[in-house]
């Protein structure tokens, strides 16, 4: 069994703490029954919009002193967010190279620190190091738990519920660092939607953007939200009952931006809030009304009112 | 102009009028040489093909093309380049679609780079920054929400943790040695 | 006089007794050159020449402006004839350039011309040190002594000469193949033809018009196949491939593999009754797809041979045991459904390798959508549904629909010039291709709307920017300059909306076509991989085959005896692969018509008293040269086919037993070039002392 270590990071237990329930709840002893345990000192990724783009050194050293804590308690990293994923895995991937550990290690020493990765063999005297593992939420759910597990465990019926998935750009892009799923045509979120009894819906530009990330949202709200608004415009299109996402960012930008242009709008929630919601879940547990968007007509169909 | 587009450009729509001849003290040799620094790549062997703002979500909204943005950075045309930075939403559909394998978002993050040095701060960094140092976390905690996560049963939120105190710690170590507290201006934030 | 042959541990110079010991070290005569201001403006030559004066056995040392030069080569002359030289050192430029020049100089004068040492003083010195004058003087001084030490252990060598057969293997039937066999043919030489194919003609043969005046291709293609098909000299191998390729230049023998036809090819008269009762249909390859063909079939109705060949895989008698009535319809009882394979052995002098190129494969769900969308077509696709003799006789239509497309765009660059694919280099026909097919739909109907996506357009050749003005002035062709980023389909009409950012206009615009043609690129034939590796080929970093010299020897390569030409070497058009396949028929006829040809001794050699036959140079040398032969002495021993040897070392290298030697590379003589480097001389007394390398400021 994989032993992993919760990653929340800000948006999830700041603002949809019904996602971070919902994750612990399909992750934990009612739901898979995971190894996945908290680290009380995990602190923000950090947020790839701001300080990748403002300096990458400050950037690696924060993500780094997360990778520490993994390193140590040797565990894999489970992450909710596409952000998140993005801003540990890219640093994994720098401090491969030899100049960069060893820069961030100097600077890590006056916190005690040092990163190395995960030992993985020893040859004689040399040991052989891994980088620490990241992971998805989806990727985890879809490989190591298994799409067979997530049927079998489905209570209730979600079957006249259709969805339209929303990857978002950082789970797919860029190809070098996310070599999980294939980026012209991702299938590992539409196959849990599957599994969990609900039809994924495609439609028009699938892959495209939802606006908010890269630091767009905090700058030109306007720009982010025009672009919500052709994604909703083509959801709606299909007629998805909803939108699931893996992203919290992406999440709050749905949330957030039908406002501006939509009277009712369409409720948006984390993959791992479907999920309980197929395992049978309380849905007053899932913190909907942390929402913007009213899931009302959501809970209504399921009810099959 | 409208509201909106004021802030993309800046008022610098007007001033692309003015300018009927773009004059050679214009334009800075080393422009290209920061870009590659802050790891931009080299921006020289971009052919201009515009596949890059063919894929671009925000292009397809603005006045700015991605493939502009590099010209600009090509020639060391800085001052074209000032009401594009913060425009772009890191998809990195561009650096897929290059053929010259070229990562134009990767630019941005330069000239991202280059602004922060020259002072320009957009106050949402220092916000996000601002919050880092003091609760371990890019987003405040909001107190409406603690009282959402206490009904569901969920812990107080890291940041409100005592023994966190250590983390807060440590990171305002390394953001100070990496000088970043300096460059953002939150030096007051970071108590040693 | 020749000086007597040093102690070497074991090597047998060929040919030359060991004579009496050295009563006296060779004489040695040193030829600094200037050449112009590209040493001298550095080196000081004049320094260099006296320090060269008082090396060991220097019995004198000269300066020159061009040793090169008519003057510089008589100087050397003289000097050999009047002080006896008998090793000369010429200190200037590469021996890659005047090797050749010295040897023979050298030759001149009464030397053997493997007594003749160059030492680099201008690439590996005055070039790269240009900065240091003091400090490459004193580098120039230091190779010249090294050299003279090397040279001073030197031996005489005898070329060798082996005969060639005066016949020729051209691999590959397409217009490079069948023009070089036709020159070669022509100036009567005996020609093989293999061409894997049931007919030759290629690439060419599938197209509709070439650029730049329209010329239909097949019809100025034909009457060369026919040609070479009745020619006397040429025998033609189609529906062949070669197996195995062993000996080297004038003494090679080849395995060709004749595949069976199930039709007698002396029997079929091509007459068609089979294939009209053949039941079978199946897609047809040469019209890639979009047509049909019966599982007994010629590929096109011009082909050469005009034989029917079956088809296998898709035969109804193979794979049920019935049918048999294209056996009835035969009226000469020429199909066979029991032939074999036939392997024919041939004895070859020299090789062309004109295996052409292969059509860029747009990948699945790539930008283009080419596998997603139907009305998404290749280049080549195009050139069959405008073709009169292709599946729709001529007449352009969509696949979708069978409806005549009015706006059509093209786009540029698939498959090329893309780092991002690993396929960086340009593939230099598709921009006058497009515009050749842009004509041809315009010709057939002038109101389709035709829009060509670019990124530039390269109309280099004769008639091509003539054209391309034309395109845009008579027909109104519209160029778009931008790379189209997506590719989207209307679900009811199946048209193609192309989303691009026309750099020039600096805006993203959205435009539909009812039929899009994506212009391609050209890729290594997938044949070739075999062919370079039965041959022992290199390949350029784009993968297609390697030129000895990308200036100067454009169809050789580096086996002496084997030539390339046309697409094989790389992207080109038809004239430009024409010319290559004279070019290299003219190359492959020198040493035809010499009937000899001379092989440098600069080769390795075997001991057989230290060799225990383990084989390992013959795993290690790239070119085939060792093998493991009965010894007269008892056991298997390495032997050294000299003529395939490239003198490269591999195998003298990593003998274990040191059992082999490279003629003028003995341990010996690198041995001497090394103490020299790292001795400095008192150049007062000529001594040399031994010890670490001091600063060579000092000479």
């Amino acid at each position: 069994m994989t032993s992993y270590l919760n990653f929340f990071g800000c948006v999830i237990p700041n603002r949809y703490p019904g996602v971070e329930y919902s994750v612990r709840w399909v992750t934990g002893p009612e739901g898979f029954n995971m190894d996945a345990v908290d680290h009380p000192q995990f602190s923000c990724c950090p947020v790839p919009g701001i300080f990748y783009s403002t300096d990458k050194e400050t950037w690696l050293l924060l993500a780094a002193r997360n990778l520490v804590l993994a390193q140590d308690a040797k565990r894999q990293i489970l992450t909710v967010c596409n952000g998140c994923l993005s801003s540990l895995l890219k640093a994994t991937e720098y401090l491969q190279e030899p100049k960069n550990m060893g820069k961030a290690n100097r600077i890590l020493a006056q916190i005690g620190k040092k990163y190395t990765g995960v030992p993985v063999k020893s040859e004689g005297k040399r040991k052989v190091f891994e980088p620490v593992k990241v992971r998805h939420y989806i990727e985890v759910m879809a490989t190591d738990v298994g799409l067979d597990a997530i049927r079998q465990r489905t209570k209730r019926s979600l079957k006249n519920i259709k969805v339209a998935v929303h990857y978002g750009c950082h789970y797919l892009r860029p190809t070098e660092h996310m070599t999980f799923d294939d980026p012209n045509e991702p299938v590992m979120l539409d196959r849990i939607v599957e599994a969990c009894g609900a039809t994924s819906v495609d439609y028009e530009d699938k892959l495209d953007c939802c606006g908010a990330g890269g630091g767009v949202r905090s700058h030109i709200v306007e720009l982010a939200n025009s672009l919500t608004q052709d994604k909703c415009t083509n959801i709606a299109a299909a007629g998805a009952d909803c939108i699931v996402t893996g992203c919290p960012f992406c999440l709050l930008q749905f949330d957030n931006a039908q406002k501006s242009f939509s009277k009712d709008g369409i409720p948006v929630m984390h993959v791992s809030q479907l999920q309980a919601l197929a395992m049978g879940i309380d849905p007053i547990s899932l913190g909907f009304d942390t929402h913007h968007v009213s899931a009302h007509s959501l809970l209504r169909k399921l009810r099959g009112v | 102009m409208s509201e909106v587009e004021k802030t993309f450009i800046g008022g610098l729509k007007e001033k692309l009028v003015e300018d009927k001849v773009i004059d050679e003290s214009e334009l800075d040799p080393n422009f290209a040489k920061e870009i590659q620094k802050y790891g931009g790549k080299d921006v020289m062997t971009c052919l201009q093909c515009g596949n890059c703002t063919g894929v671009c979500p925000i292009s397809l909204k603005i006045d700015y093309k991605t493939r502009s943005i590099v010209k600009f950075c090509q020639f060391g045309l800085k001052k074209y380049t000032l009401g594009t930075r913060w425009v772009c939403a890191t998809c990195y559909r561009c650096y897929e679609h290059c053929p010259a394998d070229l990562n134009p978002a990767e630019v941005m993050i330069a000239l991202r780079h280059i602004a922060v040095r020259e002072g320009i701060i957009p106050p949402f960094v220092k916000t996000a920054v601002t919050n880092l140092v003091k609760y371990g976390q890019s987003v405040k905690p909001d107190p409406e929400i603690e009282k959402i996560r206490k009904e569901l049963g969920l812990k107080r939120v890291h940041s409100e943790d005592p023994e966190f105190a250590s983390v807060i710690r440590e990171i305002q170590v390394l953001v100070h040695a990496s000088k970043y507290d300096k460059l953002i201006g939150i030096q007051e934030e970071v108590k040693l | 006089m020749t000086a007597p042959a040093p102690q070497d541990k074991g090597a047998t110079t060929s040919g030359q007794d060991k004579t009496k010991a050295a009563a006296s070290a060779p004489r040695i005569g040193v030829f600094v050159c200037h050449c112009g201001s590209n040493i001298a403006g550095v080196v000081d030559c004049g320094k260099v020449r006296e320090a060269a004066e008082k090396l060991p056995g220097v019995v004198v040392a000269k300066e020159n402006k061009y040793t090169c030069s008519d003057l510089g080569q008589e100087e050397i002359i003289k000097a050999i004839k009047e002080h006896g030289i008998e090793r000369v050192v010429v200190a200037s430029c590469s021996p890659r350039l005047h090797e050749p020049t010295f040897r023979k100089c050298v030759q001149q004068a009464g030397l053997n011309p493997y007594l003749l040492h160059m030492v680099n003083i201008r690439e590996q010195c005055s070039w790269v040190h240009s900065h240091e004058k003091d400090r490459a003087t004193g580098k120039a001084s230091d190779l010249i002594r090294m050299g003279v030490s090397k040279a001073s252990r030197l031996e005489p060598l005898e070329a060798r000469e082996v005969p060639v057969e005066p016949t020729s293997l051209v691999i590959g039937g397409g217009v490079a193949g069948i023009q070089a066999a036709l020159d070669l043919g022509n100036m009567g030489f005996k020609v093989y033809l293999v061409e894997s194919q049931p007919s030759i003609g290629g690439k060419m043969a599938q197209l509709d018009k070439t650029f730049p005046t329209g010329d239909c291709a097949i019809c100025i293609l034909a009457p060369k196949m026919v040609e070479l098909s009745r020619h006397p000299n040429i025998t033609l191998l189609s529906y062949s491939e070669v197996e195995e390729v062993k000996g080297y230049i004038g003494n090679y023998d080849v395995k060709v593999r004749r595949k069976a036809r199930y039709v007698h090819e002396g029997k079929c008269i091509g007459c068609g009754a089979c294939a009209d009762a053949c039941p079978v249909k199946v897609k047809n390859e040469f019209d890639l797809g979009f047509g049909q063909r019966k599982a007994v079939y010629v590929p096109f109705p011009q082909a050469v041979p005009l034989k029917y060949t079956i088809d296998k895989e898709n035969c109804l008698y193979f794979k049920t045991g019935k049918c048999l009535l294209c056996v009835k319809a035969c009226s000469n009882q020429a199909i066979d459904h029991k032939m074999q394979d036939e392997i024919l052995n041939l004895k070859i002098g020299t090789i062309i390798v004109a295996t052409g190129y292969d059509s860029y494969v747009p990948k699945k769900n790539g930008v283009y959508r080419y596998w997603e969308f139907d009305n998404v077509i290749t280049a080549l696709e195009l050139e069959r549904l405008v073709n009169a003799s292709g599946p729709t006789g001529g007449h352009l239509i969509r696949p979708s629909d069978q409806k005549t497309p009015k706006r059509v765009a093209f786009i540029q660059c698939v498959g090329s010039r893309n780092k991002k694919l690993g396929i960086e280099y340009c593939s230099r026909v598709c921009c006058m291709y497009a515009i050749k097919n842009a004509q041809i739909i315009k010709e057939h109907e002038p109101d389709t709307h035709i829009a060509v996506y670019y990124n530039d357009i390269r109309a280099f050749g004769k008639g091509f920017e003539e054209l391309y003005h034309r395109i845009r002035e008579e027909y109104k062709v519209e160029f778009i300059r931008g790379r189209p980023a997506k590719l989207s389909q209307d679900p009811q009409t199946k048209s193609i909306k192309i989303r691009a950012e026309e750099t020039l206009l600096g805006k993203i615009t959205e435009r539909v076509f009812d039929l899009v043609v994506l212009s391609t690129g050209l890729r290594p034939a997938e044949g070739s991989i075999k062919i370079g590796k039965v041959l022992s080929l290199t390949t350029s970093p784009d993968g297609f085959f390697a030129e000895a010299h990308p200036k100067l020897r454009p169809v050789d390569t580096a086996m002496d005896g084997i030539f390339i030409a046309g697409c094989a070497q790389g992207p080109k058009d038809i004239p430009d692969s024409v010319a290559q396949a004279k070019a290299a028929a003219s190359s492959a006829a020198a040493p035809m018509f010499a009937r000899k040809v001379s092989i440098e001794p600069l080769t390795a050699s075997v001991n057989e008293d230290l060799c225990v036959g383990c084989g390992l140079c013959t795993e290690l040398c790239p070119y085939g040269s060792p093998e493991l032969v009965v010894s007269e002495k008892g056991g298997m021993k390495a032997h050294i086919i000299e003529a395939l040897c490239h003198g490269c070392g591999t195998c003298a290298a990593s003998c274990p037993q040191k059992a082999i030697i490279t003629r003028q590379f003995t341990d010996e003589q690198i041995s001497c070039e090394i103490e020299a480097a790292l001795s400095t001389t008192d150049s007062q007394n000529g001594k040399h002392a031994g010890g670490k390398k001091k600063s060579t400021a000092e000479v």
